[in-house]
């Protein structure tokens, strides 16, 4: 994993900050970096999404594919997911340096979406126990700096919202075949219903206090962070404690109710902005890479 | 472990007759108001059965039964560390192999590690970490290999809790025995040290869950947690208390566990 | 007698006041707690508290430490430096391997520029030697024989008969007696065994 190295002096700085609710940057202990969203990036996919949090980057690119539903669940689609840890983001993710965070990482959003109410998979269903379509959810890391898996959950919540699976037909021959039809309309296609894809929170213990969003310095003055995934409704989908270190009890309690707070407030003004962004149409001014 | 090709193999896709069953005979095990199987209540855990040293070649080694649940643990070292490339060489490495056995499962599994194996070895990599003293070990790792033998349920929880066990009986320094326990949560009924089938069922419920805890019960630390599923937060906090609790009851077993082998290792030093 | 008291990790065994934390022990929030699994021992030494240690059957694994003397036995040499795996660490055996490395400049203290590593140590040979560094990223542990104590033990001739140092640098067999160079360790007495 990327970190940084941080001096004894500069860790009781941050502590003793984070104590009095002021981060290195000027921030309250749950508020996030300023954040940049913009989808429909890549016009090879099926949706995309850019997320900047920070100086964290991330983008999705989600392709839907059809393939053969899972023999447990006949009459649903499943999610891919694969994140690649680019060696753009940090020289250690040269060759094969990045594979452990990928799969850590990938590991966790099966976690986050294993549950029946995060996306209608039933929707994926094409012909039951026969064809399904298979969302595989791809996710670059361009730049690394803390709290990715919060930057990662939005930018597919995102990426998600913006996807468009066209539309298929089942037509069924004389002989009991059946035949897979694709719309000629490009418009014609299918959105998903986003509204249950929970949004990660990380938070980070610091001292005796909890981080929203942390920065890799940050990171690097804390034990234990523990990783919530919170829907709209604030359901927890997802609990994850991570890092080397300990929590007691309590300081758990107390972060998983901060997580639901700050993860529920995620959501609205993340469906607002994104709702907004598509009304604007073709108008909208791409801002692209170099922003 | 190398692929074995001289190993027949089936056709390539195969699918145990087993997975095609009714579902509905499966959900009813856990929505049913019933009772468990072995007229155990909702907040028990299963009868524990831990031994340790039994692996002779190891440093330390552990097995447990929980019901069904066949857990097996060895640990090697502190022995020179692989990887040279970590940035903090002050204190030793702890490295954690969870390995399910092919057969464990309803569904025969690979030999070859899968990602749930290694996303498990990583759980309990972060579960044991903090219980153990690895500043002790500079520039050495010590090695976790659990292999689950039999797997009916929660055992991620069991497979912590043997581990510590084996570390315990390997004489590695550590701050606290840690323990694990698993609980499954469906609507408002809380079942403990939940077995295959109730770990495994599928709910649509709104408000259901897996929860895994590991514990440091002297320091009271928590020092794993993982949840799944969709739970509203009361009754996560609920869950990790309720486990708390579950973990508290495997403790006396386990301590016995171990102060059995190190009698059985060695009679007590000369008092002076 | 009441039978010795037995703890597993983490258990408290007394306040920081009663006690010293021996081996086996660490203190937290002024309590001693165990953190091996093992019999409880008291022992007074003096001072005015006694030690509180948790012993094992076994001596608790030691490692390599800076300062340590270890036992290592020569796997090969270069013009560089010889390499070794440790056996020992002062007198507890290691059960697992442990490998070191001997510069050419740390093979004695005196004329280090002169120093031929094939003329020191030979693959084979059973070295006493100091532990300097724990090495970094690249290299192992890193060791020196530059004291009048530490340096070749043992060591066989090309005839296979095992030496007898004649000098602070060489070695004789008894069987040809040809004469070798090496490290020679002047072993103090009181680690001779009869």
């Amino acid at each position: 994993m990327a970190t940084v190295q941080v001096g004894e002096a500069e860790k009781v700085y941050i502590m003793h900050g984070v104590r009095d609710d002021l981060r290195v940057d000027g921030r309250g202990c749950e508020d996030y970096r300023h954040m940049e969203i913009e989808t429909d990036v890549v016009s090879n996919t099926d949706g995309s999404a850019k997320v900047s949090l920070g100086q964290t980057d991330i983008l999705v690119g989600i392709k839907a594919e059809i393939g053969k539903p899972k023999p447990m669940v006949p009459d649903e689609g499943y999610l891919e997911f694969f994140v690649d840890c680019s060696a753009n983001a940090t020289p250690e993710f040269e060759g094969r340096g990045g594979e452990e965070l990928g799969v850590e990482l990938s590991n966790n959003l099966y976690k986050v979406f294993n549950n029946k109410h995060s996306l209608d998979l039933r929707s994926l269903c094409i012909c039951p126990g026969e064809h399904c379509w298979v969302l595989y959810v791809d996710v670059l890391l361009l730049q690394c700096d803390g709290n990715l898996f919060d930057a990662m959950s939005i930018a597919i919540k995102a990426a998600l919202f913006n996807t468009r699976i066209p539309k298929v037909h089942i037509s069924e021959d004389e002989e009991g075949g059946k035949e897979i039809e694709l719309s000629d309309d490009p418009y014609d296609c299918m959105r998903l219903n986003v509204e249950n894809v929970p949004c990660i929170v990380t938070l980070c213990k610091i001292g005796h206090r909890h981080v929203v969003d942390a920065t890799l310095l940050e990171k690097a003055c804390s034990v234990a962070s523990l990783l919530i995934s919170v829907t709209h409704k604030g359901t927890v989908t997802c609990v994850r404690k991570l890092g080397g270190g300990s929590l007691d009890p309590d300081s758990i309690f107390e972060m998983t109710e901060t997580g639901k707070r700050v993860g529920k407030m995620v959501h609205a003004p993340l469906m607002e902005l994104l709702q907004k962004e598509e009304s604007l149409g073709r108008e909208r001014t791409k801002v692209g890479f170099l922003a | 472990m190398p692929v074995d090709n001289k190993r027949v193999r089936g056709p390539e896709i195969s699918q145990s007759p087993l997975l095609f069953l009714p579902p509905d005979s499966q959900i009813s095990k856990v929505s049913s108001s019933s009772g468990r199987q072995g007229a155990r209540g909702n907040g028990d855990i299963r009868p524990l059965f831990a031994r340790c040293g039994l692996v002779s070649q190891a440093k330390g080694s552990a097995y447990l039964e929980a019901g069904n649940t066949k857990i097996i643990c060895s640990v090697y070292g502190p022995r020179e560390t692989e990887r040279k490339d970590e940035t903090d060489m002050k204190s030793g490495r702890l490295v954690c192999d969870f390995r399910l056995a092919p057969f464990s499962c309803p569904k025969r599994g690979a030999w070859i590690q899968n990602a749930e194996e290694r996303d498990l070895s990583t759980a309990l990599a972060e579960s044991l970490q903090p219980g153990a003293c690895l500043h002790r070990y500079p520039r050495a790792q010590v090695d976790v290999n659990v292999v689950v033998l039999e797997n009916d349920g929660s055992a991620l929880a069991h497979a912590v809790t043997c581990a510590s066990m084996a570390l315990a009986d390997a004489g590695i320094e550590m701050y606290d025995t840690v323990l694990g326990c698993a609980l499954r949560q469906d609507e408002e009924r809380c079942l403990v040290d939940p077995d295959l089938a109730e770990e495994r069922a599928e709910s649509s419920a709104e408000n259901q869950g897996r929860v895994v805890v590991a514990l440091l019960p002297n320091l009271n630390q928590i020092s794993g947690l993982q949840a799944d599923g969709e739970m509203r937060e009361d009754s996560l906090t609920a869950a990790v208390r309720t486990c708390v609790e579950g973990c508290h009851r495997l403790y006396p077993v386990v301590q016995q566990a171990i102060l059995r082998a190190v009698k059985k290792k060695a009679a007590p030093p000369p008092e002076k | 007698m009441s039978p010795m008291k037995l703890c597993v990790p983490g258990e408290r065994l007394c306040s920081v006041e009663d006690c010293i934390p021996g081996t086996g022990t660490y203190p937290r929030h002024g309590s001693i707690f165990a953190s091996l699994a093992g019999y409880v021992l008291r022992r007074n030494e003096g001072e005015e508290l006694p030690i509180i240690s948790v012993v094992r059957e076994t001596e608790a694994q030691l490692l390599p430490d800076v300062g340590a003397i270890v036992t290592c036995k020569v796997t090969s040499i270069n013009p560089r430096f010889a390499k070794v795996h440790i056996l020992y660490v002062g007198s507890t055996p290691l059960k697992d391997r442990f490998r070191g490395t001997i510069r050419k400049e740390d093979v004695r203290a005196t004329e280090k520029d002169k120093v031929e590593t094939y003329k020191s140590f030979r693959p084979g040979d059973i070295v006493l030697a100091k532990v300097i560094s724990l090495g970094d990223v690249q290299s192992n542990y890193l060791l020196t024989t530059a004291e009048n104590e530490l340096g070749v033990v043992v060591a066989h001739s090309e005839a296979g008969v095992q030496m007898v140092p004649i000098s602070w640098c060489e070695m004789q067999c008894p069987r040809t007696h040809n004469k070798e160079f090496r490290k020679v360790a002047r072993v103090q007495p009181e680690y001779l065994q009869a």
